[in-house]
């Protein structure tokens, strides 16, 4: 009898359980899916009197985003802004980390909280200031600009991450090093930079969704498609009197979607550590 | 040397914060007309605290803010809590991420579409017999504000519970392995022994997604533009409309100017509790 009672908690923990995570599962992947329907689906299905759900597959959208639109700019913008600003934060906070990792000074603490308190300052804070900044750098709608700002937002970010991996490395390799004569920066560049590697990775992919997600400042610093960047030129796929035109919004949104999705491959074992800065050592 | 190495990153960030603070704070201090400033001592803050909109913005940021991060909150890791030791859902785990690597913009602009303009949420519910006629999400108070709390905890959820999973798979299983020789039950292992050893870990979560969903403003300018009567404006959205709508840049300041004393205030009193810079 209790044996019985037992197989059976059994089998509701397992039916529970996997209710449980089916559901979220279903909830997390059926939007996405049902969005890349309307990418590839004529505008007069997407927005009719009753929804419908089975479709007629059509590549009209993506024809039209690279004839119509601007498309390429779009795509140029927001590479070259994600890898100029990770190239920046690199060359910034790989040293800056090392520095916090390795060294014990005075205001290192305070440094490095300074460093990290810039994470949590709202973007609408300094939005007028970096207008006017940008403004006066006679950078407005360029790629530059934005460049520079999602440098800035992310450096944080990169620097907490890549001094996590730092703190790991045991002292006594560097020691040795410094023994045979290694000057810091050569301790630096040839030995705590390799084995943090998988901290940089993990930095770059987490600054690039940042990155690619960026809206308010790319908005205020952007007005043309010299400088806008997928996640801003979406708000202007709106056609005027044609409405808002979103197959076009699905397949732009997928095609920023998807190199996401491998970048994450790649680093999911560092993913908990990443987004918590190093505070999850998993 | 040290103080080498961390300098360019130090003054890179003052550049582009403690410069544009102080500004902000200085210009909070004038009318502002295009180029003409005007002083206007404290007048700005004496409107603002008088402005009714601004309280709302701020009262509506955190509505909408802690219900999504209650609702984020409790899903995440009642999920965490299913799948951490699943070797089924190690492999899928990605499934889970989908919604978090999605650009804002484009998760806005899919609520959109499914609540309001091609009403597939009203159509589902229907279906299963929760309602009887289409809702009109984006023009009553409540259901607007849902829209936006849904599309943020679609898209975030993911953002807290992959951490969590990290915490609970970086634990010792050794532990939970002789708990349950003891005889405790699987629920009474999570409650009683992951639970409170992941708790610091919690607390850095929910203070990094905390501050980002009050900073909530893409979804806002592109599902309801703070509509109906400025029921969905966040802070942010208030900061700027003030600003680049009406181009009030001194009183749009000023607002910035209290907010950058919130964000302070909380930082100062959350992150050094729970970030620790260097090896003691």
């Amino acid at each position: 009898m209790a044996m019985k009672r037992r197989r059976l908690g059994r089998f509701t923990n397992y039916f529970v359980r996997y209710l449980v995570l089916g559901s979220w599962g279903v909830f997390c992947a059926a939007p996405v899916l049902w969005f890349l329907s309307i990418g590839l689906r004529p505008r007069v299905e997407i927005i009719s009197p009753q929804p419908i759900y089975w479709p007629t597959f059509t590549l009209d959208a993506w024809n039209m985003i690279w004839s119509v639109w601007p498309m390429a700019s779009y795509l140029r913008n927001s590479l070259l802004a994600i890898a100029g600003s990770i190239v920046i934060d690199l060359v910034l906070a790989i040293p800056a980390a090392y520095s916090l990792a390795r060294y014990k000074y005075r205001f290192r603490d305070d440094i490095g909280f300074y460093i990290l308190s810039t994470r949590m300052m709202a973007p609408a804070i300094v939005a007028i200031p970096i207008f006017f900044l940008f403004k006066n750098l006679g950078l407005l709608d360029t790629v530059w600009a934005l460049m520079l700002i999602y440098a800035a937002v992310n450096l944080s970010l990169v620097t907490w991450i890549i001094r996590s991996y730092m703190l790991d490395i045991s002292y006594e390799i560097e020691d040795a090093a410094r023994m045979d004569g290694a000057t810091d920066l050569r301790i630096l560049w040839s030995i705590i930079i390799p084995i943090s590697a998988p901290g940089i990775v993990t930095a770059t992919v987490i600054a690039a969704i940042f990155a690619i997600n960026e809206f308010l400042f790319t908005l205020l610093l952007s007005s043309t498609k010299n400088a806008y960047t997928l996640s801003v030129a979406l708000a202007n796929f709106t056609g005027g009197s044609d409405g808002v035109i979103y197959n076009a919004i699905a397949l732009v949104a997928f095609i920023a979607f998807v190199p996401m999705v491998l970048l994450v491959l790649v680093i999911q074992r560092h993913l908990s550590r990443g987004l918590t800065m190093g505070a999850v050592k998993g | 040397m040290p103080y080498f190495l961390v300098a360019p990153a130090v003054i890179y960030l003052m550049f582009i914060t403690l410069y544009p603070g102080v500004y902000a704070i200085y210009q909070s201090f004038f009318f502002v007309r295009f180029n003409q400033w005007t002083f206007a001592g404290l007048a700005n803050y004496q409107q603002l605290f008088a402005d009714a909109d601004f309280w709302a913005s701020l009262w509506n940021t955190f509505v909408m803010g802690s219900i999504a991060l209650a609702i984020e909150f409790t899903v995440a890791l009642t999920v965490a809590a299913f799948a951490y030791r699943d070797p089924f859902v190690r492999g899928w785990r990605i499934v889970f991420l989908l919604p978090m690597l999605f650009m804002t913009s484009a998760v806005s602009f899919m609520w959109k579409l499914a609540f309001n303009d091609a009403r597939v949420v009203s159509d589902l519910l229907t279906r299963v017999g929760l309602i009887e006629s289409n809702i009109d999400f984006l023009g009553k108070v409540w259901p607007a504000r849902f829209t936006l709390i849904m599309t943020d905890v679609w898209q975030w959820t993911p953002f807290l519970f992959i951490i969590f999973v990290g915490a609970l798979q970086g634990q010792d299983s050794e532990i939970e392995e002789s708990a349950r020789l003891d005889g405790a039950k699987w629920r009474q292992i999570f409650w009683h022994i992951s639970l409170p050893m992941m708790m610091p870990i919690i607390a850095v979560a929910l203070i990094l997604r905390g501050i980002d969903i009050t900073t909530m403003f893409a979804s806002v300018f592109i599902i309801t533009g703070g509509t109906p009567g400025g029921a969905t404006e966040t802070i942010s959205f208030f900061i700027y409309r003030m600003g680049f709508k009406t181009f009030n840049f001194g009183y749009a300041s000023s607002a910035a100017f209290v907010m950058l004393v919130i964000t302070i205030v909380v930082a100062q009193t959350f992150v050094k509790r729970f970030f620790r810079p260097g090896r003691d």
